[in-house]
């Protein structure tokens, strides 16, 4: 027997050899679709149809094929990232026929369609941020052996996958929230999250009666920048800047930020080698720090470009809407801003830059118009 | 930097001097001796003079800073003969006096209201007074002394620490007639001083740290508004308010009792407009001086504190058994005991140390020495008493109760210990920066300064090793058994210098801002001061036969050596740097911790997969 297979192998061209291996790799889709007639596509159905596809032919025939159409509909049916989905394809494969038995077959690829297969399947998974359990490594186990591809691919992936899993500081749930106003809430409490005292506030739009978008506003703003607006000098005007971006995963999130003037730099032009005349302390016991307020930059929210003094994102991302926010923060302890004129440079609306003088609410309509 | 420490020259000595010590020659000792020998002074009296009915002060001349020369390894010798400041007419009328009060203060029995009109009947209240106005012309030394009996009342310790302190500082600050107007009022005991100068911290970032201010209305009063924490639950007294004037200047005003615009808020005390009146004879450094004597203070009640808790275990222990045995037979809770009363020796011999220097000399400069008792205290107190409380487990909770929440109270009293380390090791660092400015710009340049550099290395090459020349011969100065105490102290001594060097020359100008630096700077220099004291109180003690004179030289030799550990352990931390003392690393765990408004890490049992 042995020397039958030496025989074979020596006579075998290896070009021959590589050019069906990859010919048996190709991804062959099956004429018959049974996801093609669902009523509806979701997860029941999907693994209803795995079921169907299991119990209709007891040897299993064409169950590659079916594999590679069932990863291909997985979007459709929503059920791309759930690790139970992808088991239940790796349950269609049949136990115990395809793992090696001797060191020929370990070695030289047994079934190399079907491992090929499986492959293409933790790709899949991979690719989708889903990670595997330890079930699903028994299951290949008992497909395809531990000497198999698949369990290797399987191996690299738990190295890897859970170092990454959790290396973002942000933490955000398995399954991001459908609603637009909890992914705002989210986004912006991940973008103010430099500031752990920052506030967050979610108000409507009606509450101003002058609006026309109504909608929702995600507002953030910590007593600190309450502090820094309220510094602001009547003549600087204070400008929205915006649309930026902040992706949650795969979603987009829209928000704003108002920025005021920028305090100077500390100035230091002290000689640092001079230890001659170092500062010291009164000594007053219970005296400790100083009589005057340092005037310059010391918070995280004063950068180089200006002083971020609040962030928002609203439902509508349109200009109106911030207009609302920028009375909503006046109504929400910063009278100040009543008296501030407000730059608006928006990108997303054809209209570059408005200015709008804030004024009391009559006014409002006609500046609006302007803007 | 270090390759600048590679280098080192040999200080210039006189071979001679140094084979002879090296060879114990004794006679050639006289000259450096000389100091800690008796000296004959003629005392002159002057019969016409008016002056001798006040207390007649025996101040030597100034001497240099001790301790700030200590952070450039200068030691003064001559300290090492403890001071003596009371005669035998003195001593004998302060063992009177405070045998007077310790009738009243031993006596649990006794009622505040008692024990307020012993104070009173002993004139403690009129204490520091000039005797002319029928005070005591108390020292700072008999304060210690009075204070160590009236601290067993825990409230009046403080009261009257505070009534002592605002005392002087209002003679030094009124107008001889204004004060002569109010003196009797203030001496008479019904109205104490009080202290008002701490602050809230600032909530906000337009809020300056100190906020109360005095400002001159249209008739020409000063007036007070701001707000402050006050140490004492009433405030029916005087009070001495620490405020802001235009142009960062600070300045003291006594507000009367009763006055308009006083609010009394829990802890807190609210002026509104309070009319009060300066304290302008008294300068600003003149006026920290004064105030500063409350850390002093502050340690002799802390220290009372632990050693009531001492009295509390011991009388716990004595009647228990345990496995049949006593329970005073158990090592573990005999070493406890005897940590305590280490620290208490060495604080008690601080403090007084520290007075010696402040009652000895004309103008004593001896802020830091000062601060550091209270520091030395308030850090061994917390610690020994956490562990003594250990002993009577939860038998004696409510007395327990009490006696932690004392020393917690005398503890961050007025200041906390981070406050006071950086105070100190901004002083010393300061004073060793104007004695080595020229050094340190160099080290800081060593391309600028080659030949420089090469001399430093050679310099500090023991330094480096961890090992310097001890050259200070410290042993000269005190009983021969406490040889190899004193040479660790010169170790400790000899390695201030070559922190500091290496701290500004790390920092520069800068290094006011490297606060954990500092600190473990300032601890240090704290341990070197006890140490000094210690070593001096048991030399002196056993030199002229005192009784258990011997227990003290073991009980110097022993804390000598365990305080060493810890000031070399110390300066090695500061010589590695943020990276090998690994505070880097614990800074940034602790702004991530304050960063976030979770938690960091997740629980042993979380799984990332399963």
């Amino acid at each position: 027997m042995a020397a039958r297979i030496l025989k074979t192998f020596l006579r075998a061209r290896p070009s021959i050899i590589t050019i069906k291996r990859f010919e048996s790799n190709e991804k062959n889709v099956t004429l018959y679709d049974p996801f093609v007639n669902k009523p509806q596509k979701d997860k029941k159905t999907y693994l209803e149809a795995i079921k169907i596809f299991e119990t209709r032919d007891t040897r299993r025939r064409g169950h590659v094929e079916f594999i590679y159409a069932a990863l291909a509909r997985m979007k459709e049916f929503g059920v791309h990232k759930d690790l139970e989905a992808y088991k239940a394809l790796v349950d269609v494969l049949p136990k115990g026929r395809f793992i090696p038995t001797n060191i020929f077959q370990a070695e030289f690829m047994h079934y190399p369609k079907q491992q090929q297969c499986a492959v293409d399947l933790l790709e899949q998974m991979e690719d989708n941020g889903v990670m595997p359990d330890s079930e699903m490594e028994q299951m290949l186990l008992n497909i395809f052996g531990r000497r198999g591809i698949p369990l290797r691919k399987f191996w690299r992936m738990m190295y890897w996958m859970p170092k990454f899993k959790n290396l973002s500081p942000w933490l955000l749930p398995e399954k991001l929230p459908e609603d637009t106003l909890e992914l705002a809430k989210m986004a912006i409490q991940r973008i103010t999250s430099v500031d752990p005292e920052v506030k967050l506030d979610v108000w409507q739009t009606e509450e101003i009666e002058a609006s026309l978008d109504k909608t929702w506003v995600v507002s953030a703003q910590s007593e600190v920048q309450k502090v820094l607006l309220a510094e602001q000098p009547s003549d600087i005007a204070l400008v929205v800047k915006g649309p930026f971006s902040v992706y949650m995963k795969d979603q987009v999130v829209t928000y704003f930020t108002l920025i005021g003037k920028t305090r100077p730099e500390p100035k230091d032009d002290k000689d640092i080698d001079d230890v001659s005349d170092l500062q010291k302390p009164l000594g007053i016991p219970g005296f400790i720090g100083s009589t005057k307020i340092p005037s310059v930059k010391c918070s995280v929210h004063e950068q180089d470009d200006g002083t971020i003094v609040a962030v928002c994102a609203t439902g509508t991302s349109s200009r109106d809407s911030l207009l609302s926010w920028i009375r909503l923060l006046e109504k929400y302890g910063n009278p100040l801003l009543s008296e501030i004129p407000v730059i608006f440079t928006l990108s997303a609306p054809s209209s570059d830059i408005a200015v709008q003088e804030t004024q009391p609410a009559k006014q409002e309509e006609t500046t609006k118009v302007n803007t | 930097m270090n390759f600048v420490r590679k280098i080192c020259t040999i200080r210039s000595q006189t071979p001679s001097t140094n084979f002879s010590r090296k060879f114990r020659i004794s006679t050639k000792n006289f000259e450096s001796s000389q100091a800690t020998q008796p000296q004959v002074q003629d005392d002159k009296f002057d019969f016409e003079d008016l002056k001798v009915l006040e207390r007649q002060e025996r101040r030597k001349p100034q001497i240099k800073p001790f301790i700030k020369d200590v952070f450039i390894s200068v030691f003064n010798k001559e300290l090492l003969a403890y001071p003596e400041i009371l005669n035998k007419e003195e001593s004998e009328c302060l063992a009177a006096r405070v045998s007077a009060l310790e009738k009243v203060f031993y006596d649990k029995s006794k009622t505040k209201e008692e024990r307020k009109m012993a104070l009173n009947k002993t004139k403690m209240y009129a204490a520091p007074v000039s005797l002319t106005n029928n005070g005591l012309a108390m020292n700072h030394t008999e304060s210690l002394q009075y204070l160590e009996v009236i601290a067993n009342d825990v409230s009046l310790g403080q009261e009257i620490s505070d009534h002592w302190v605002g005392l002087e500082a209002v003679r030094k600050g009124l107008e001889a007639e204004q004060y002569q107007q109010i003196i009797d009022d203030l001496t008479s005991g019904d109205r104490p001083l009080k202290l008002c100068i701490k602050e809230k911290i600032s909530e906000r970032i337009t809020q300056a740290d100190f906020r109360t201010y005095a400002e001159l209305d249209n008739q020409g009063i000063w007036r007070v508004t701001g707000e402050k924490v006050a140490n004492s639950d009433s405030i029916n007294g005087y009070l001495l308010v620490l405020c802001c004037l235009e142009g960062d200047r600070m300045k003291a005003f006594l507000i009367h009792p009763d006055a308009s615009g006083v609010e009394h808020n829990g802890v807190f005390v609210n002026f509104k407009q309070a009319p009060a009146t300066p304290l302008s004879e008294i300068s600003e450094e003149e006026l920290a001086r004064t105030l500063a004597i409350s850390r002093l203070h502050a340690a002799t009640l802390c220290r009372t504190a632990l050693t009531r808790a001492v009295q509390s275990c011991v009388s716990y222990i004595r009647p228990r058994v345990f496995s049949g045995k006593p329970l005073s037979e158990l090592c573990t809770i005999r070493s406890i005991i005897g940590d305590a009363f280490m620290d208490i020796y060495a604080s008690e011999s601080t403090d007084y140390f520290t007075t010696g220097l402040l009652d000895g000399y004309e103008c004593p400069d001896a802020e830091m020495e000062v601060a550091m008792c209270r520091n030395f205290m308030v850090d061994h107190g917390i610690s020994n008493m956490l562990k003594l409380l250990a002993i009577p487990s939860l038998e004696q909770e409510e007395e327990c109760k009490q006696l932690l929440d004392d020393i917690r109270h005398l503890a961050a009293r007025g200041e906390n210990l981070g406050s006071i380390n950086m105070f100190i090791a901004l002083n010393g660092v300061q004073h060793a920066g104007q004695n080595m400015a020229s050094e340190i710009k160099q080290m800081r340049n060593p391309l600028y300064h080659p030949l420089f550099i090469f001399k430093k290395v050679m310099q500090n090459r023991h330094q480096e090793k961890d090992d310097p020349k001890l050259n200070l011969f410290l042993a000269e100065h005190l009983h021969p058994s406490l040889r190899p105490p004193s040479e660790q102290l010169e170790y400790c001594v000899l390695r201030m210098r070559y922190a500091c060097e290496t701290l500004l020359g790390r920092h520069g100008a800068d290094v006011a801002s490297a606060f954990n630096e500092l600190n473990r700077l300032a601890i240090a220099g704290t341990e070197i001061l006890a140490m000094t004291a210690v070593l001096a109180r048991a030399s002196r003690s056993y030199c002229i036969g005192l009784r258990n004179a011997e227990l003290e030289m073991k009980l110097a030799a022993c804390f000598v050596e365990t305080s060493k550990d810890k000031v070399r352990r110390l300066i090695k931390e500061i010589d590695d740097g943020e990276y090998l003392n690994l505070d880097h690393f614990r800074v940034q765990f602790g702004r991530k911790m304050l960063d976030a408004n979770e938690r960091l890490t997740e629980k042993p049992i979380a799984k990332s997969f399963w």
